[in-house]
């Protein structure tokens, strides 16, 4: 295995670089790719694979912008339409408007400025009749009569009448976020339960109610069990105090434990609290003789504790013992029961053997056809048994295969209810989202102006379209002209050379002969080549009139961003005469033509300045 | 725009015929609306002769019902459109739903405005009166000469009918960093209303 290992490592990366097909696949063309890619990695290699990889990575941010724009958008909008038709209002004085009302002509209306008829949102509650317009719900006729004679309209149930929309806003939505919290719980929970909607319903009063239950009767015990040291304990513990005192000699040992505790947690407060409660008890001792007393009485009550102590060890100790011995006597008396049922048992039983001796055959018959007897009863019955079984247990198995088809085809209906909820949920998230791009699409086309004409558009590019068209003729015959021109400036060449050749030829034949005609020649010649000097000067002009005409129409451009420039100067030329102004303008001679600051209004406190000036001379 | 189902049972209850005869209905709705609108109004139904002979509890139930209607209507601007289509799942006929829209669109600006009225607000400035002087010298300094602006600014505050003035006085610098802060504000306003 090694071996083979090194032979692959060594001869080539063929078989190492298996994955790169799957890359190629998926449409890498960074080159091969292997294992030794990954295992000895390089930069670039490494970067080129992650940019193929990130760009293979599912783009959500192009599916964001085809979604939809939410209803919060929609609403952002609006706010922002509104804002800016605010914006666009001049200010008005507050004693111009009614109670912060005023007008507006576009979009025709009225708006609220300011803040001095704001109210708290205050709302109560309201009744409205239950189940009036429900034929099948039976109205109690005192309900009713309520109803008719009695029960206020929902405008007039308020005790103020500016909270009436407060409250009527607030129960709808109370009811509309109940049912949606009911109809949450009941998809979750509720049809796992398998419960109608009323059992399902009553099952939760009665968990709440016992856990309120629970609750109260936790909260009882806690209760009492501090209620000792509670406020009611005050006054027990007070009277304990006194009876304590009063009585001490006589009650020493007698007083409740409770009120020994409470002495001795009290015990500093004793005197004080004896002060207090009356001077019934005079001190006659001194304090020495009390000193000595108490520490007397210390004394004997520590003892008196040591010896009642060891007495309730010793007394606990002898109940242990005698508890134990009982446990033995009694189990010893079972055992010599138990024996002598069984010796009693043996006994009847010899007894009647002894009994049956003496008629030993007849005896012996008797009791074979008693077995006999029982043996085919005992037959029978089971005969019976199984007559009587047989139908039983099938009708059982009936019943419940039955059962178990019945439990089977709920658990399907049970599955398909809760698809077909899934299924409507889906269709109302559907239909929701369809509405809201509706309603997006509407409110983008009435953001959209509309006075842009179409068919004027139209008209105009069809118009352009065909002037353009019959520009083109115009070139097209210009063209067709020109090379008209230019066929017949060459069958002219053509024949001028031809021509010319043909008398040139001539002349010279006839120039050998003739002097004159050698002129003539010569003449020829002469004119041959002044004319083609002539040509050439007449193509020559036709450039130069070309290119003078091109340097025409640069000259021209570059007058006219002359001018600008110029303008540019002048202006800046001004700016600079300004600034210089402003600087030596006497500083000392300044003041304040006019400052008027313009504050808008909206709903919100926001403020807007439209103007300020400080003019400074 | 949201409704409770009782809220929808009831608007059904105000578009039957049987309860509500045809003829009596704009009245009906009219009531409602002056009843939300008006104090005076808001024992309309009972005050009118004209709902005399119907039975009183389902007179109840609808009004509370078109109530609702109204006032979530005109809290989420809903449409013509879509306010036809809740009419039509509440078996209105498309005369009453046009008699509804009719009304309902002449009296929606109103019952906006109403609940504008809602709500809370830190005192709003509406209005400002101003004054320069010049500060000439003091005990002090001969020659003190600089420029003085007192500000009174005008304040509405919920719940009071007069306004509320806040008095200041500030330098030229002070007022012109005030303007360039109000300024400020102005262009955030702006901004919120180019989206």
């Amino acid at each position: 295995m090694t071996c083979r290992k090194f032979q692959d490592g060594g001869g080539g990366q063929n078989h190492y670089s298996l994955p790169s097909e799957y890359w190629m696949d998926l449409g890498y063309k960074g080159g091969d790719l292997g294992y030794q890619t990954f295992l000895y990695s390089n930069e670039t290699e490494i970067r080129r694979i992650f940019m193929f990889l990130v760009e293979k990575l599912p783009k959500e941010t192009s599916q964001a912008s085809d979604e939809p724009m939410g209803s919060s958008i929609l609403l952002q909008r609006a706010i922002s339409t509104e804002v800016a038709t605010q914006l666009s209002a001049a200010w008005t004085p507050p004693f111009l408007k009614d109670k912060g009302i005023r007008s507006r002509a576009k979009p025709p209306g009225w708006q609220r400025e300011g803040a001095c008829c704001l109210q708290h949102y205050h709302s109560c509650h309201i009744k409205t009749p239950v189940d009036v317009g429900n034929l099948s719900v039976k109205i109690p006729k005192e309900l009713r009569a309520y109803y008719n004679n009695r029960m206020p309209y929902v405008t007039n149930q308020t005790s103020r009448h500016g909270d009436t929309a407060p409250s009527m806003m607030e129960t709808n939505a109370l009811e509309v976020a109940t049912q949606q919290d009911w109809e949450n719980e009941w998809n979750q929970v509720g049809l796992a339960s398998r419960l109608s909607q009323q059992e399902f319903k009553k099952r939760k009063q009665e968990r709440l109610l016992k856990l309120i239950r629970e609750r109260l009767l936790q909260d009882n015990q806690r209760r009492e069990k501090s209620g000792g040291l509670g406020a009611a304990g005050d006054l027990q513990q007070l009277l304990n105090s006194i009876e304590s005192q009063a009585g001490e000699a006589a009650v020493k040992t007698k007083g409740s434990r409770f009120a020994n505790t409470e002495k001795l947690q009290y015990g500093k407060d004793e005197e004080k609290t004896m002060s207090q409660v009356g001077a019934a008890v005079p001190t006659k001792d001194t304090e020495e003789e009390q000193e000595r007393k108490r520490q007397e009485e210390v004394d004997g009550l520590r003892s008196e504790l040591a010896q009642v102590t060891s007495d309730l060890e010793r007394l606990d100790l002898e109940v242990r013992k005698f508890t134990a011995s009982r446990q033995q006597m009694e189990e010893a008396i079972s055992a010599e029961q138990r024996d002598s049922e069984q010796k009693q048992a043996a006994h009847s039983v010899k007894k009647r053997t002894l009994d049956l001796l003496p008629d030993a055959e007849a005896n012996i018959g008797k009791l074979q056809s008693v077995v006999d007897n029982s043996a085919q009863r005992l037959v029978n019955l089971a005969k019976q048994w199984e007559n009587h079984r047989g139908p039983l247990i099938e009708q059982y198995r009936e019943l419940r295969q039955y059962n178990s088809k019945r439990e089977s085809e709920a658990q399907k209906k049970l599955e398909e209810i809760k698809q077909f909820r899934e299924r409507m949920k889906e269709v109302a998230d559907d239909a929701r989202r369809k509405d809201e791009l509706q309603k997006q699409l509407v409110s983008e086309y009435e953001r959209m102006t509309k006075d842009v004409n179409r068919s004027a558009y139209t008209r105009k590019i069809m118009e352009i379209v065909s002037n353009i068209k019959k520009q083109k003729q115009e070139i097209d015959k210009i063209l067709v002209d020109t090379r008209s021109v230019q066929k017949e400036i060459n069958s002219l060449t053509g024949k001028l050379d031809r021509t010319f050749t043909v008398t040139d030829e001539l002349i010279f034949r006839d120039a050998k002969k003739d002097d004159g005609v050698k002129k003539a020649y010569r003449f020829l010649a002469a004119l041959h080549e002044n004319f083609e000097q002539l040509i050439k000067m007449v193509e020559d002009t036709g450039a130069v009139v070309r290119e003078i005409k091109d340097l025409e129409d640069q000259n021209f451009e570059q007058l006219i961003k002359m001018v600008e420039d110029t303008g540019a100067v002048v202006r800046e030329i001004k700016d600079l005469e300004d600034q210089f102004h402003a600087v030596m303008s006497p500083v000392g001679a300044t003041s304040v033509d006019g400052c008027c600051l313009v504050i808008g209004h909206s709903h919100t406190p926001l403020l807007l300045v439209t103007a300020t000036t400080f003019i400074l001379r | 725009m949201e409704l409770g189902a009782s809220v929808l049972e009831n608007i059904s209850l105000a578009g039957d015929v049987a309860h509500i005869p045809d003829k009596l209905f704009g009245k009906f709705l009219m009531c409602a609306c002056q009843g939300v609108l008006l104090e005076k109004h808001r024992d309309a139904v009972a005050d009118n002769p004209a709902f005399k002979d119907l039975e009183k509890a389902t007179l109840k139930s609808a009004y509370s019902g078109l109530v609702t209607l109204i006032l979530e209507a005109a809290k989420h601007d809903t449409t013509e459109q879509s306010i036809s289509t809740l009419l039509e799942e509440c078996k209105y006929t498309p005369e009453r739903i046009k008699e509804f829209t009719k009304i309902f669109t002449a009296q929606k600006s109103h019952i906006q405005l109403l609940l504008g009225k809602i709500g809370s607000s830190f005192p709003h400035i509406v209005d400002v009166d101003w004054r320069l002087d010049y500060y000439m010298k003091n005990n002090h300094m001969e020659k003190v000469n600089s420029a003085v602006y007192l500000i009174s600014l005008k304040t509405e505050i919920p719940g009071e009918a007069d306004t509320r003035d806040i008095q200041f006085s500030c330098s030229l610098e002070q007022l012109q960093d005030l303007v360039g802060k109000l300024r400020d504000a102005t262009k955030c306003l702006e901004k919120i209303a180019q989206v």
